[in-house]
């Protein structure tokens, strides 16, 4: 039970990771690898000034700052500066690997003795329930962990709520077109350029945000976290697509949180039957070349039967 | 009013590929006036249009507009002057979001886009009404995506969304060549309507010999890069489609005469 919780938890933290590679990469067609620093970026920010005892609410969103800038930076190399998208973020990437050592000071920050979102859940869970655990369907659940499921859920929710709200805005309208015609929504006025940074700070913002909070759940941040990460968010992004299709936004978001928290489920089942951790990057790697290769195989070999026939 | 004042455009300068798109290029465009642009393939036309859109910058000359000299404007930024509708009807719209998302972005043409809703309830009613003129049906589907529609369907909402702030120049770009010859008509009617109705100072490339005798107020004939012939008033009421293939088949003879004297002064001299 407590592992089960354990990776809802982790699922329902990455999804907002998951979240800002949706947008770098389905509203602008950009595979941002941004992500892999600026997850670390948000980590490392976070950890650093909650050791300094600052509120944990400002800690988290000084993290997501800190990612939602290094994202303008990789807007800024691509639009300005014309270097192709994706090695923007490459660089960036590799630049923030410095960074973020020079943020923490060494290569590891734990988090053992500071207040934290995470344990001021757990303090608030056990105040609530009055005990140190509480039966769900009469299984016995640690209330501590209730209480941060509980948080994760509602902070989540708010999240995706708030992008889905972003993106009907006349701005959110214009950042969309940006990536479905660009040729389009310059013609009506709106500067193409400033939209992609914008969308990249956005994008890489969320991902900090997720980098803020699973340093606090896991109780350190680490210079090595976000290796690999972009690939874990694009599998999320398209698992959530097999779950509820790409017809409308709203449902593009919900099923983004939900391939998150699936894909998280089955990691963790695996790992539990015995799959060794260190092939845990190259599974995530074929499982998203298996997704992105699979449809146009299957459709190509439907057409060699239907034209044998 | 437009003015445009020695354009000069060269693409590739200095290398092979070099093309030297508009060489000098002087025009001024009365408000309200429909003026269409004609010329072969590579005579400049539409890198004319391009040019006063902003999709480059000139090398050389102005552009002035409604009283803005914009020659050093962005294309975004001249967009609250001017309305567009491309030659390709994928051009025009954002498929993958709704009519109603996309009309919503063209009632922002030109202005600070913020956080209020973008398919603001007073926007909704007057869309109904003027998709509704369309007589395509298209009303009741204003949430489907624009992309599942027909290329003639694209282009008429694409010629709505671009008139629909008033824009001080439309600028069409052989809008109706990629149609079927029953879209190009309904679009190019209501391209008519619309024009004459708001009195819009239009100007607009075609290939097409029946809309330049039928359409507009003024002809410019483009050659290489200038302006071949400018046709208007009296002359260009009279003119009949024979009239033009004449003028086009005197361009023709003039660069084959070119052609031919170049490859004898090669076969004499090299």
């Amino acid at each position: 039970m407590t592992l089960l919780i354990g990776a809802l938890i982790i699922g329902l933290i990455l999804s907002l990771l998951a979240l800002g590679v949706l947008v770098s990469f389905r509203i602008f067609s950009m595979p941002d690898i941004t992500t892999d620093g600026s997850i670390t970026l948000g980590a490392s920010i976070a950890a650093v000034l909650l050791v300094q005892g600052v509120n944990p609410v400002l800690a988290t969103l000084a993290g997501a700052l800190g990612g939602a800038a290094a994202g303008a930076t990789t807007g800024i190399l691509h639009t300005q500066f014309k270097i192709n998208s994706l090695l923007s973020g490459i660089l960036v990437m590799t630049a923030l690997y410095s960074v973020n050592l020079h943020v923490m000071g060494r290569s590891n920050v734990p988090l053992m003795q500071a207040t934290t979102l995470a344990s001021f859940g757990e303090k608030l869970g056990e105040w609530l329930v009055g005990g140190k655990t509480i039966h769900i369907f009469g299984w016995p659940v640690a209330s501590a962990d209730a209480a941060v499921l509980v948080l994760a859920l509602g902070f989540t929710a708010a999240a995706g709520a708030t992008m889905f709200a972003f993106f009907r805005t006349q701005l959110g309208t214009a950042m969309r077109a940006t990536g479905d015609n660009p040729q389009m929504i310059r013609a009506l006025g709106s500067n193409v350029e400033r939209n992609i940074i914008l969308g990249l700070a956005l994008s890489n913002g969320f991902v900090a945000l997720s980098g803020a909070l699973l340093a606090q759940y896991q109780g350190f941040a680490d210079a090595q976290m976000g290796i690999g990460m972009v690939v874990w968010g694009l599998a999320s992004v398209i698992i959530g697509e097999a779950l509820t299709g790409t017809r409308s936004l709203g449902l593009t978001i919900v099923g983004t949180i939900m391939g998150s928290v699936l894909f998280r489920l089955l990691v963790a089942i695996a790992l539990r039957w015995g799959l060794n951790p260190n092939d845990l990057k190259l599974i995530t790697a074929l499982f998203v070349f298996a997704a992105l290769v699979l449809p146009g195989f299957i459709e190509k070999l439907k057409r060699r039967a239907s034209s044998a026939t | 009013m437009l003015t445009i004042r020695g354009i000069r455009k060269t693409f590739n300068p200095g290398t092979v590929n070099e093309v030297r798109a508009l060489q000098g290029v002087d025009l001024t465009i009365e408000p309200g006036s429909f003026v269409i642009v004609l010329g072969m393939n590579g005579s400049g036309k539409s890198t004319l249009l391009n040019a006063v859109a902003g999709s480059f910058y000139v090398d050389d000359g102005s552009i002035t507009l409604a009283g803005y000299n914009v020659t050093k404007w962005p294309e975004h930024k001249r967009a609250k002057l001017i309305g567009r509708v491309f030659q390709n009807p994928f051009s025009g719209t954002a498929p993958t979001m709704s009519i109603a998302e996309n009309f919503a972005l063209a009632s922002k043409r030109g202005h600070a886009r913020g956080l209020g809703w973008a398919l603001a309830p007073n926007l909704m009613k007057p869309l109904r009404d003027r998709v509704a003129t369309l007589k395509m049906g298209l009303e009741d589907r204003l949430d489907n995506a624009i992309g599942s529609l027909s290329g003639g369907q694209r282009q008429a909402l694409t010629l709505l969304m671009a008139t629909w702030l008033k824009p001080e120049l439309l600028l069409l770009d052989e809008h109706t060549a990629a149609l079927d010859p029953k879209s190009a008509d309904q679009v190019i009617q209501l391209s008519d309507e619309v024009i004459q109705r708001d009195k819009l100072t239009t100007l607009m490339v075609t290939h097409s010999m029946q809309q330049a005798v039928s359409l507009g107020d003024r002809i410019i004939m483009m050659n290489r890069g200038r302006v071949l012939h400018d046709i208007r008033g009296a002359e260009k009421k009279r003119l009949r489609p024979e009239d033009l293939i004449d003028r086009f088949e005197e361009v023709r003879r003039r660069e084959l005469l070119d052609e031919s004297a170049a490859a004898m002064l090669n076969e004499l001299y090299i």
